[in-house]
């Protein structure tokens, strides 16, 4: 019953934000009835997969404070989990994205045990490395198609399949992950007050003192790493549906990895909004500075380039992203 | 009863010996002062004994206990506070947000938590802060909110490292109010780290002094003022005559 009401419970944010935040909403409930390109339907799915991807990562990276660059590895375990029952068991969505979760959540414990030992830096590049290992192990993996990948054929199901997640209209789809992307704000917007939460931006701020205030560090890591585990592992299950072709060279890619932890850094790390203010503003540019530049005017690869000066801005002036702007700007005003 | 026994600790850094062969008991109830000179290893004592540091040699027993082996969040959940020296809060947490991260040891509601922590803002006259962030306030206030987070954890023993360091007359009042008030009030033992003469020889019970890692005395705080041991590494002539030590010290 508590969990519930916190959940829900977002009267501790200004009534500016909850204004925006409604509005934002409402939008989002409605878009599909604009009937804007499919190109802008398939640019707004992707919003909200990787606005959810960013929440995830934003627990444990943002509010505390662990740089986690491996997040690649556990949309391939979601995607190849689902991928691989429905294909070769058809075993439905609602199933498959569970169990992919659960397998997921235990390789995070493995990975997370002794990577947490790590600190800073050395921990950031140790997650690169086991995300990089998976993706060869399934390159070379011939159960899971190995470097070719796997492909969902939807001519074998009659969508609109519910069960499947096998959709021929976008919006469908739209739908599912828009329901997904309200959950995830509910569960980060308790998240941030439960205990767990309290502990990790204690363990952000100083080790030590959090260690003498009766926390297990270790464990409220490896803890916090298993649950942003277990968001991107349900978005990977979708975005196997949702693409219907994955591959190890795609899914599981070091660009994906970054571009996660990009996405909530530049939002604002360690808030509610910032993962999807980053999303919202990364996922557009990215999708029409490909189509733009890359298609038409062939600059291929423009857009790492302008990841790279977006990583470079947010460190040199406001290490808090764009939410630590506004709070920022709000706080002078209020002084 | 004898609340925390420490028995011939030594703490080594490499060929530095931190602390050497130290040894005295608090008891339940007690004020016990920690006093010495900048590097005396008074710091590194608190270090070790709420688990954050490894030790040599030697032991720690705790109500009962050996928790010489025990990692730091395990002796903080058997009833064993402390604060830091340099602590800047959790700076982008507000002061009661603060509070609650020790209130969370003991519970896992939230509301619970929270009333807790408006009950020891309350307790220590900080209720006005409440709702600042911790890196907003003067250090004077970071160090009182120190004091109350760690009494979140419920604790048996209270450790304070340096709580009235840098601080002004009126603000040294106050924490001693609030010491005063953890002690008797609460009931709960408290070991101090201090500077401020005024103050730990005001409150404390007793006095352990420790000089380049090594116990030189311990007593209560009218023999510790006559010491001449004391007197000679720390607390100086001036000090001795400006607060009536009528015997002047002997060597």
């Amino acid at each position: 019953m508590e969990v519930l009401r916190n959940a829900l419970d977002f009267s501790d944010f200004p009534r500016v934000d909850l204004c925006v935040a409604a509005l934002v909403a409402s939008f989002l409930l409605i878009f599909p009835l604009f009937h804007f390109s499919s190109f802008a339907m398939a640019t707004m799915i992707q919003f909200l997969m990787f606005s959810l991807y960013g929440m995830g990562w934003n627990t444990i990276g943002g509010y505390g404070g662990q740089v986690d660059l491996g997040k690649a590895q556990y949309v391939g375990i979601g995607a190849y989990t689902t991928s691989v029952m429905l294909i070769r068991w058809d075993v439905p969505f609602w199933v498959s994205m569970p169990v992919g979760m659960s397998f997921a959540v235990l390789w995070s414990f493995i990975i997370g045990y002794p990577l947490f030992r790590l600190k800073g830096h050395y921990f950031a590049i140790a997650t690169i490395a086991t995300s990089l290992v998976l993706k060869d192990l399934f390159e070379v993996w011939d159960f899971v198609g190995a470097a070719r990948g796997l492909e969902i054929s939807p001519i074998k199901y009659h969508p609109p399949d519910f069960l499947r997640l096998i959709f021929k209209e976008d919006v469908y789809y739209y739908y599912v992950i828009l329901g997904f992307f309200f959950l995830g704000i509910f569960y980060v917007n308790w998240f941030r007050k439960s205990r767990l939460g309290f502990q990790l931006r204690s363990i952000k701020d100083n080790e030590d003192v959090a260690r003498s205030l009766g926390i297990n560090v270790h464990w409220a890591k490896v803890k916090t790493y298993a649950i942003a585990t277990a968001f991107v592992s349900l978005v990977g299950s979708f975005h196997a549906c949702y693409i219907k072709n994955i591959e190890p060279e795609d899914t599981m890619s070091l660009d994906i990895s970054i571009l996660i932890a990009l996405m909530a850094m530049l939002g604002g790390a360690g808030s509610l909004w910032g993962p999807i203010i980053g999303a919202g503003v990364l996922i557009p540019l990215k999708s029409y500075l490909k189509e733009w530049l890359g298609a038409k005017a062939g600059l291929v690869g423009i857009d790492l380039i302008i990841y790279a000066v977006i990583i470079m801005l947010i460190s040199a002036v406001e290490p808090r992203g764009i939410w630590g702007i506004v709070e920022k700007a709000r706080r002078r005003r209020s002084v | 009863m004898t609340l925390l026994e420490v028995q011939a600790l030594t703490k080594e850094f490499g060929g530095l010996r931190a602390n050497c062969d130290i040894s005295f008991n608090v008891h339940q109830g007690e004020m016990v002062g920690i006093i010495g000179p900048n590097g005396a290893g008074k710091t590194t004592l608190f270090n070790c004994i709420s688990g954050l540091y490894p030790v040599t040699s030697g032991r720690i027993i705790f109500a009962g206990r050996d928790i010489t082996r025990l990692k730091a969040h395990e002796v903080a959940r058997l009833g064993l506070a402390r604060t830091f020296q340099v602590y800047a809060a959790t700076g982008d947490l507000t002061v009661e947000e603060n509070v609650m991260v020790g209130c969370f040891l003991r519970t896992r509601s939230r509301s619970q938590a929270m009333a807790r922590a408006k009950q020891i803002l309350y307790d220590l006259k900080l209720e006005d802060l409440s709702h600042y962030r911790v890196s907003e306030l003067p250090v004077a206030a970071q160090k009182r909110v120190t004091m109350a987070t760690a009494l979140g954890l419920d604790p048996k023993l209270l450790l304070l490292d340096e709580v009235a360091a840098g601080l002004n007359p009126n603000e040294v009042e106050e924490v001693m109010a609030n010491i005063k008030h953890v002690h008797s009030d609460l009931g709960i033992t408290v070991m101090l780290i201090e500077h401020v003469m005024e103050m730990v020889m005001k409150i404390s019970h007793r006095i352990v002094v420790l000089d380049y890692g090594e116990k030189i005395a311990e007593g209560d705080p009218q023999s510790i003022a006559k010491d001449p041991r004391v007197i000679k590494a720390y607390l100086g002539e001036r000090y001795v005559r400006e607060h009536g030590g009528e015997l002047s010290p002997s060597s």
